[in-house]
This record gives C-alpha cells, sequence and structure tokens, in this order.
C-alpha cells in the first residue's frame, strides 16, 4: 500500500515494512537509492532527527524476491506558525479584501479558513483564484460602528494556528496608488512642471467618494521632498523648481474623509523647460550669452540653499544671495 | 417656490449641497475631537463597545447606493433632530455631573450642538427645495431616558457621539449624491461595476 506521511523536522520516524515480520530481510529505498542497513532495526526503518532532505519516496522490497512490499511519501516540514493576516478596501464602498502569508514556510501542504464576523452576522469571503492567499466580503452595511473580526486559521498535517485582526469600516480603507502620472516641463517657464495623474481605477465612484492627493517632488541632485497637499483636481502645476535639474515626482490619494493615504505611485521624471544655448562666435556674444546663460542658475526666491540638503519648498523667505552669486560664477565655468 | 427641477432649483440644491458638505466635513472633526475629550474626561476606554442604545440614531444601513435622494434627506433630518435632542440631555447631564469643573467639555458640546442644530436646518432647507418640505417635529425627541446610573450614561453618551462621527460621514456622502447632475429626489443612483 502507498500512502504518504507527514513527520515534524527534528523528528525521529520509524517505518514499517508493511505486514513483514520485524526479523525479515528486506531492503528498503530512498529515492532510488538504497538505505545503508545501519538504518534499519530488523525490517524497519528507523531514522533519527528527520531533515528536509529526507523528504522523498520510500519503498521496503522483500530480501530474496524483491517483491514491492510497502511504500510510502515521506513529507518532512512544520506545524504552522501564527499567520499573518491584513485586511484591506482599495475599492470603498463595495467591500475589502483580506490577505494572508505564513512567517515561515512548512514545507508540506496547508489549507486556510477564514471567518469573517460582523456583529452577530458571519459573512462570506470569497477566495480570490489569483492570488489565491486573497479573499473579498462586499460590504453589506456601510457607516456601521460594529467592528469586523477576521480569523484565519492555517491547518497542516502537522498542526494549525490562528489569527485574529480586529477593525472599523474605516479603518482600513486605502486607495491603490494613483495612476497615470505625467510630469511635463511648461514651456518658456524655467521653474515649472505641469504633473497631472488619475483616479486608481480599482476606486469605484471618485464622483462620490471624491479622493484628496499628496504630492511629492524633489530634484535628483537633493535628498529633501517638497510636499503638497491637493483636496481636488487630478493635476498641479509646481512652479518652484529649479531651473534645468532634473526632478522626480510621486503622488498618493487618500478618500477625503476616511482611512489612510496610500502607497506613493510609481515615480516619474522631468526637468523644467531650459532655453536653447546660443552658439558662441565673438567675445562680445560670448558676454552677452554667459550674462544671460548665469540667469539659469540662480537660486528660486522661495528656496533656501545655504546649508545642504536644507532645501525648503513654498512659504519659505529667506533667500541666501550670498550662495546665488557664487552659484551663478561657477555657472559661468559650466557652460 | 421654484419647481424642483427647474435650473434655479437645480442651482440652489447644488449649492446647499456644497456648503452642507463642508459643514458635515467641520462637525465631524468637532465630532472626533469631542469623542477624545469625553473619552478622557469620563474615564472611559477609548476602545470600550457600546451596544446599541434605544433612540440613538444608528448611521449603518444596507442598499445605501439604492436610497433616493428623498429618503437620505429624511433619514438625514430624522437623525439629526435626534442628535440635537440627545447631546441637550448630555449637556445637561454634563452640567450637573461636573458643573464648571470641565467647563472645556461643556463648551465643545454645546458648539457640536449648534453645529447639529444648524445641519438640521440645512436639510429642511433642501427637503423644501423638494417640493416636499420637512416633515413636523410634533412628538419627536428622544425617548425618556430610562434610570440610568452615572456610568451607564457616559457609555450612553460614548454612544452617542460615536454616532453622530458615523453620520456626517454618512452625511456628506448623502448630499455628495444629492449634488449629482441629472438626479432628481426620487432617483437611485448605482454604483459603476469596479473594473
Amino acid at each position: 500500500d502507498s500512502h504518504i506521511q507527514y513527520e515534524r523536522v527534528g523528528a525521529d520516524v520509524t517505518m514499517k515494512c508493511g505486514s513483514m515480520d520485524w526479523d525479515a530481510a528486506v531492503t528498503w529505498t530512498a529515492n532510488g537509492t538504497d538505505i545503508d542497513e545501519s538504518h534499519l532495526n530488523g525490517s524497519y526503518l528507523i531514522l533519527k532527527n528527520v531533515d528536509l532532505t529526507q523528504s522523498g519516496q520510500y519503498f521496503c522490497y522483500e530480501g530474496s524476491s524483491w517483491h514491492l512490499k510497502y511504500q510510502t511519501y515521506l513529507r518532512v516540514g512544520m506545524p504552522p506558525k501564527e499567520p499573518v493576516l491584513m485586511c484591506r478596501s482599495n475599492n470603498y464602498p463595495k467591500g475589502f479584501y483580506c490577505s494572508w502569508h505564513l512567517s515561515a514556510p512548512t514545507y508540506i501542504p496547508n489549507s486556510f479558513n477564514i471567518s469573517v464576523i460582523h456583529g452577530t452576522r458571519e459573512m462570506v469571503c470569497e477566495k480570490d483564484v489569483f492570488p489565491r492567499n486573497r479573499c473579498h466580503i462586499r460590504y453589506l452595511q456601510l457607516f456601521s460602528t460594529v467592528k469586523y473580526k477576521v480569523t484565519l486559521t492555517v491547518t497542516n498535517a502537522l498542526g494549525k494556528n490562528s489569527t485574529t485582526v480586529t477593525f472599523d469600516e474605516f479603518a482600513i480603507v486605502k486607495p491603490d496608488p494613483p495612476e497615470s502620472v505625467v510630469a511635463k516641463p511648461v514651456p518658456n517657464n524655467p521653474r515649472r512642471l505641469e504633473v497631472s495623474w488619475q483616479n486608481p481605477s480599482s476606486w469605484p465612484d471618485p464622483e462620490s467618494f471624491p479622493l484628496k492627493f499628496f504630492l511629492r517632488y524633489r530634484p535628483l541632485i537633493l535628498d529633501q521632498w517638497q510636499h503638497v497637499e491637493l483636496s481636488d483636481g487630478t493635476s498641479h502645476t509646481i512652479t518652484d523648481a529649479y531651473a534645468g535639474k532634473e526632478y522626480i515626482i510621486q503622488v498618493a490619494a487618500k478618500d477625503n474623509d476616511i482611512g489612510t493615504w496610500s502607497d506613493w505611485s510609481v515615480a516619474v521624471h522631468a526637468t523644467p523647460w531650459t532655453e536653447e544655448p546660443k552658439h558662441l562666435t565673438t567675445e562680445a556674444q560670448v558676454t552677452e550669452t554667459t550674462s544671460a546663460s548665469t540667469s539659469s542658475f540662480m537660486p528660486p526666491p522661495t528656496t533656501k540653499i545655504c546649508d545642504k540638503g536644507a532645501v525648503v519648498g513654498s512659504g519659505a523667505v529667506a533667500v541666501c544671495w550670498t550662495a546665488g552669486l557664487v552659484l551663478a560664477a561657477y555657472g559661468v565655468l559650466f557652460i | 417656490m421654484a419647481a424642483a427641477d427647474s435650473p434655479s432649483a437645480t442651482l440652489r440644491r447644488r449649492d446647499l449641497c456644497s456648503r452642507g458638505i463642508r459643514l458635515a466635513g467641520k462637525m465631524r472633526s468637532d465630532v472626533v475631537d469631542l469623542l477624545d475629550a469625553y473619552v478622557e474626561r469620563q474615564g472611559l476606554d477609548a476602545s470600550a463597545s457600546v451596544a446599541a442604545v434605544e433612540g440613538v440614531p444608528v448611521a449603518a444601513v444596507e442598499c445605501w447606493d439604492e436610497q433616493t435622494g428623498t429618503q437620505r434627506l429624511l433619514e438625514n433630518l430624522a437623525a439629526y433632530r435626534a442628535f440635537r435632542a440627545l447631546l441637550a440631555q448630555m449637556l445637561e447631564e454634563q452640567r450637573e455631573q461636573l458643573g464648571e469643573a470641565d467647563a472645556a467639555l461643556g463648551r465643545a458640546l454645546a458648539a457640536v450642538l449648534l453645529q447639529v442644530s444648524a445641519f438640521a436646518y440645512h436639510l429642511e432647507e433642501l427637503l423644501r427645495l423638494e417640493s416636499r418640505g420637512p416633515p413636523s417635529e410634533e412628538g419627536a425627541g428622544p425617548p425618556p431616558l430610562p434610570h440610568l446610573g452615572l456610568f451607564e450614561r457616559k457609555l450612553r453618551g460614548l454612544g452617542v457621539l460615536r454616532e453622530l462621527a458615523q453620520w456626517a460621514v454618512r452625511s456628506a456622502r448623502d448630499l455628495r449624491q444629492l449634488a449629482k447632475p441629472g438626479l432628481g429626489s426620487g432617483s437611485a443612483p448605482s454604483l459603476a461595476e469596479s473594473p
């Protein structure tokens, strides 16, 4: 007869050769390789302190006839540790989903059972086809103060474990990041960038459940972000960009009233418009060209750059003219 | 009175809805702050579960997206009229219990009561615009308070404020639905299917 046998890592395993007597002459194989007699106690196979490498197909043959007397598939694994469970609504007010994973592998098959209770009502969490570790629930009620209680139980042949999360309807609302973020220079404006984006496609009704947005941007050469919160609209013009510097820009979204901010969107890069450099022919023209070009290296008046990294966004007042003159001088050198 | 669907009535409705949405947002923000202060001053556990209490309007609703505009307005108005009376009771109890020892909590309660009253009036205006007019308030008001001990009254107050916070969110959503162009008071909008 053939079956699957599950054993815990570190366990001592004894396999009997079917109905053969203890003193019968037998040969055991593991994954096609004969097992040394030192592992036998009579006809019993003894595996001490098993590890994952000992998983496999085991056969027992009668000594002289080589008739197959017993076979088993040994799966060495672990009972499940407490699973990690999270629930989130990225399509409010339609419903929410819960997803889970194990913090450590068990190396053997696991089954998952999830229960969702809202007050006295048990709700059905429909398993997603993909990914398999996720299920979704449709809201039956909105604006409820009653908490949801979700319990996930993971079971395998060696044990079971469970975890429970409890939350309010509003607390788990977290949209997906904005989509199609685009940043473009504005012609003839060396300090502007026009940014636009779209609501996440998973958000079902932005008209009734509007999103607000958080935009962050910085030049690649600096570490500090500047932030702008926008209560409506899906576009914004940055007006204090450093001329000629490449920027990285991201946007996040949040329901206007409830929940938490989305993750940041995919980053986009853009450089503000710059004037085309003129060709140098005469010394006089060089001087004129130089004077015109240095203006692009003046620091924006709303930005303080006296200290490295101490870039402040709109609203800052101090202007470091000394630094500006130094930069202008260096600007000449780099044309 | 202009017909409910006339251009001027539509504009007036959208204007009232916009202002109502802002009012609901401010109200919610103040109620959330009041909740924090109430829990602290009354020595309660913020995560305490409070069973549904008779007379406290429950914001939870099924098939919310299928409601007509008039249903939304009527349910909101009934709720805020009830909250108006409940908050007045809480204010009186708070003054009896704490007196001048916690004037700040009393002022915060009074401020929210004022906003609730203003919002109820706002809803009445919207209902008048629907050529329907608000229902009369005769016989309205919270049921007589059962004899509750001090701790039960505190829990009841917690329940009142929690439901009011939920209602403030719901009201903003209801008004946004009402403000959608092309929707009359009798129409029930439906959510677009998500992809």
